[in-house]
């Protein structure tokens, strides 16, 4: 039995500036979870509930600083007075970045590492090891470089080293943020196989709909409290307008309504020949003799793990350059070196392309036009930043801001480059709704300034929200290529319930 | 690069001890830098240029194995059979790239056949056994960890960097190194940070004791690699 007890948090760190700031963490927080529960916290960015998974493995306050109040027991036992070694015999830990939680690179290695940390003989933990492989069926990706594994298996291979230990909880902390439909039904398996085990599961998710069957109680959080607790009943009563109300995701994806398109396409097209791209293995890539897109709008790539979309996103840019294949924009066929200068990618994970001290200067550096002075530049760069709302930022270092504020330096760096086509790789990946609304709101902002938007996307709420366009990739081809209308629907909803 | 990777399949024909290779690493190091070539020390710099060759073909790299067998036998030919017809410039230029791969080729090869050959879980294990300190050999192990990664995320920035057409119109290279930097360290950060709040909950702590899965046991063929390794070191040193 897991007990928080009048639990208060704040974090402390340290400010651009050098003073120290307290982060909001929980509040006045008493939440008892019994032995096999299955509890869902949910809310927007910010609203505590990664805190409660600390709360749990002992990682506040061993390793995240702060001031905590209020004790937090698990089986009688004093989370906070116990050395985090201890606590990790009986709670397991799955994290949101498949990157970042791998202690080592063999795949076998990074199963057996918990175990090894708690002494266990050698041939026990194979035994163990043998028994996760065979119960969660991933023998095929034993002994295996961490390296060659896409995000889905990375997670799952994240699971079974957590299952190893058999530990009585296991917390997970936003696990589906990386993660495409299908991975996600993989991560269902195991966390359905875990509650049939007797396991209490606490799980902070944004996404919803793969925890709707699953889930014993949810409690929506805001700002570190608790401001709902639903139960298993309620949550599966739960309609589209009802989630929408609470500011939370769907718990069905079939739910989502779609308000058809408001505006028609002009007629002008965008047309990719020979698209035709192969990565060094040999295996991946993208066959694409001949596709033609509307221009002027927002445009979904879609397909599963390894179709190509990423590829196809990044030889649209003109990255490969080995690619032969041309674009023809207004006329103008671009090969892969014109390309990267009419494209923009706002890639998923933008701390990779931001380079200055301030908003400003990284908005005034994709500017490269000379017959601007600076302070022209600076002009511009003010207007860009106040239509996304960035303006008080204008100074700040963009490495301070928060990932959402990230992602719109990173568009505003785009409008300023004045380049016709804009490229997202999955964009909301781990974000809340209100703020992938937004995200949303940008991208039409970017449509009606008269961009052809591409977005790369496993989010079909997303998807409903600003695309007006589909193309699927299969196996580096494209197999649909439609305008998302009523008569079209079906064809995006049977993609999303797999088929 | 991938680390440690052959060292797992099944198609090595003989795998040594971590504990030998880098005996054997030291070795082919020691002699292989300096350029005698006369009576004992023949002998000795014969057999460690032999060894990396030797061991590519037996993890089946065999290309590799014949790239570097032609590049070290065309610059050792050069060396002993062209250059003292040479004169000058001409004899100069020959001089230069032969003494440099006669000298480091085979210690180049040696250290990539290590790093590719000997996973991070056998290198802690082998430190352990050599009574290492946790202090040292957990950091190294991050560190090794750390590189493939480090790899990734400079690509990523590349591509950022590219399609953000700075780069290339850069022309001050410190500002270009900035570019790469800024973002690389934030990211190392940030990753170094969930990596060890991971590894926490997965029950790693400083000074704690450890078993380990992987078998390092040395075979009486790595006991003779050993000592071979150190008389060669030991023959070179006397001679």
């Amino acid at each position: 039995m897991i007990e928080l007890q009048n639990v208060s948090f704040e974090y402390t760190a340290t400010g651009a500036n050098g003073e120290t700031l307290h982060k909001n963490g929980v509040r006045g927080l008493d939440l008892t979870i019994t032995d096999g529960e299955f509890v869902v916290l949910t809310g927007g960015s910010g609203c505590g509930k990664t805190t409660i998974t600390r709360l749990i493995n002992g990682l506040i306050p061993h390793y995240y600083n702060g001031e905590l109040n209020g004790s937090i027991i698990i089986d009688g036992v004093s989370v906070p007075n116990t050395p985090i070694f201890e606590t990790a015999k009986k709670v397991g830990s799955v994290f949101q970045n498949p990157r970042s939680q791998f202690f080592n690179v063999n795949t076998t290695d990074e199963i057996a590492f918990a175990a090894e940390n708690q002494c266990t003989e050698p041939e026990r933990i194979k035994e163990q090891i043998a028994e996760t492989a065979a119960s969660m069926r991933i023998e095929k990706l034993l002994d295996r470089s961490i390296f060659e594994l896409s995000g889905g298996e990375k997670q799952i291979i994240a699971c079974a080293s957590v299952s190893v230990l058999s530990p009585d909880i296991i917390v997970l902390d936003e696990p589906s943020s990386n993660l495409d439909i299908e991975a996600i039904e993989k991560l269902k398996a195991v966390l359905t196989d875990w509650k049939a085990q007797g396991k209490t599961i606490v799980i902070a998710e944004h996404r919803l709909y793969f925890l709707r069957e699953l889930a014993g109680r949810m409690i929506i959080l805001d700002n570190g409290k608790v401001v709902k607790e639903l139960h298993a009943e309620e949550i599966k009563a739960l309609t589209f307008d009802d989630t929408e109300q609470m500011g939370i995701r769907p718990l069905s994806l079939s739910d989502i309504r779609f308000n058809g398109c408001k505006t028609a396409s002009q007629g002008n097209t965008i047309r990719l020949e020979n698209f035709d791209f192969t990565y060094k293995d040999g295996k991946h890539g993208i066959n694409i003799p001949e596709l033609e897109l509307p221009e002027n709008r927002v445009i979904a790539i879609i397909g599963h793990n390894g179709a190509g979309k990423s590829t196809l996103a990044r030889n649209i840019c003109g990255l490969e350059r080995k690619c032969r294949g041309t674009l023809t924009l207004n006329c103008k066929a671009l090969k892969a070196k014109e390309r990267l200068r009419s494209c923009y990618m706002i890639m998923q994970d933008v701390n990779h392309q931001l380079f200055t001290e301030s908003v400003r200067d990284e908005v005034m550096l994709s500017m490269t036009d000379k017959a601007l002075t600076d302070e022209q530049k600076a002009g511009r760069a003010d207007e860009i930043l106040a239509q996304l709302d960035l303006i008080e930022y204008a100074d700040t270092h963009p490495m301070a801001l928060s990932g959402g504020q990230k992602q719109r330096t990173a568009i505003a760096s785009g409008i300023a480059s004045s380049k016709p086509v804009i490229i997202f790789d999955e964009p909301t990946s781990g974000l809340d709704l209100a703020h992938m609304k937004q995200v949303a709101g940008e991208i039409r902002k970017l449509r009606d300034m008269g961009k052809s938007v591409f977005v790369v996307t496993h989010d079909l709420e997303f998807i409903l929200s600003c695309c007006e366009h589909i193309v699927r990739l299969e196996n580096g081809e494209v197999v649909q290529n439609y305008e998302l209308t009523n008569d079209n629907f079906h064809l995006l909803t049977g993609f999303f319930d797999g088929h | 690069m991938q680390i440690g990777l052959i060292g797992s399949s099944k198609n090595v024909i003989f795998d040594p001890d971590p504990r030998a290779k880098l005996s054997m690493l030291l070795a082919v190091n020691i002699v292989m830098i300096s350029g005698g070539a006369a009576g004992v020390e023949l002998v000795l710099r014969a057999v460690c240029a032999a060894l990396p060759f030797l061991l590519l073909l037996s993890i089946r790299h065999f290309r590799a194995a014949v790239i570097y067998f032609i590049l070290l036998g065309t610059a050792v030919y050069c060396e002993g059979f062209v250059l003292p017809y040479t004169h000058g410039i001409a004899g100069i230029l020959l001089m230069i790239p032969c003494g440099i791969l006669t000298r480091f080729t085979a210690g180049y090869v040696m250290c990539w056949y290590c790093v590719k050959s000997v996973s991070v879980s056998e290198f802690v294990t082998s430190m352990e056994k050599m009574h290492t300190p946790y202090f040292i050999t957990i950091p190294l192990s991050v560190m090794f960890r750390y590189f493939p990664t480090l790899g990734e995320e400079y690509r990523s920035i590349h591509d950022a960097m590219k399609t953000r057409e700075i780069g290339q119109s850069v022309k001050n290279p410190l500002i270009y190194i900035e570019y790469v930097l800024v973002p690389i360290m934030m990211s190392t950060v940030r990753i170094a940070d969930e990596l060890s709040a991971a590894s926490l909950t997965k029950g790693l702590s400083a000074g704690g004791k450890r078993t380990h899965i992987c078998e390092v046991r040395l075979t009486a063929a790595d006991r003779l690699l050993i000592l071979c390794s150190f008389a060669m070191i030991i023959l070179f040193f006397v001679f």
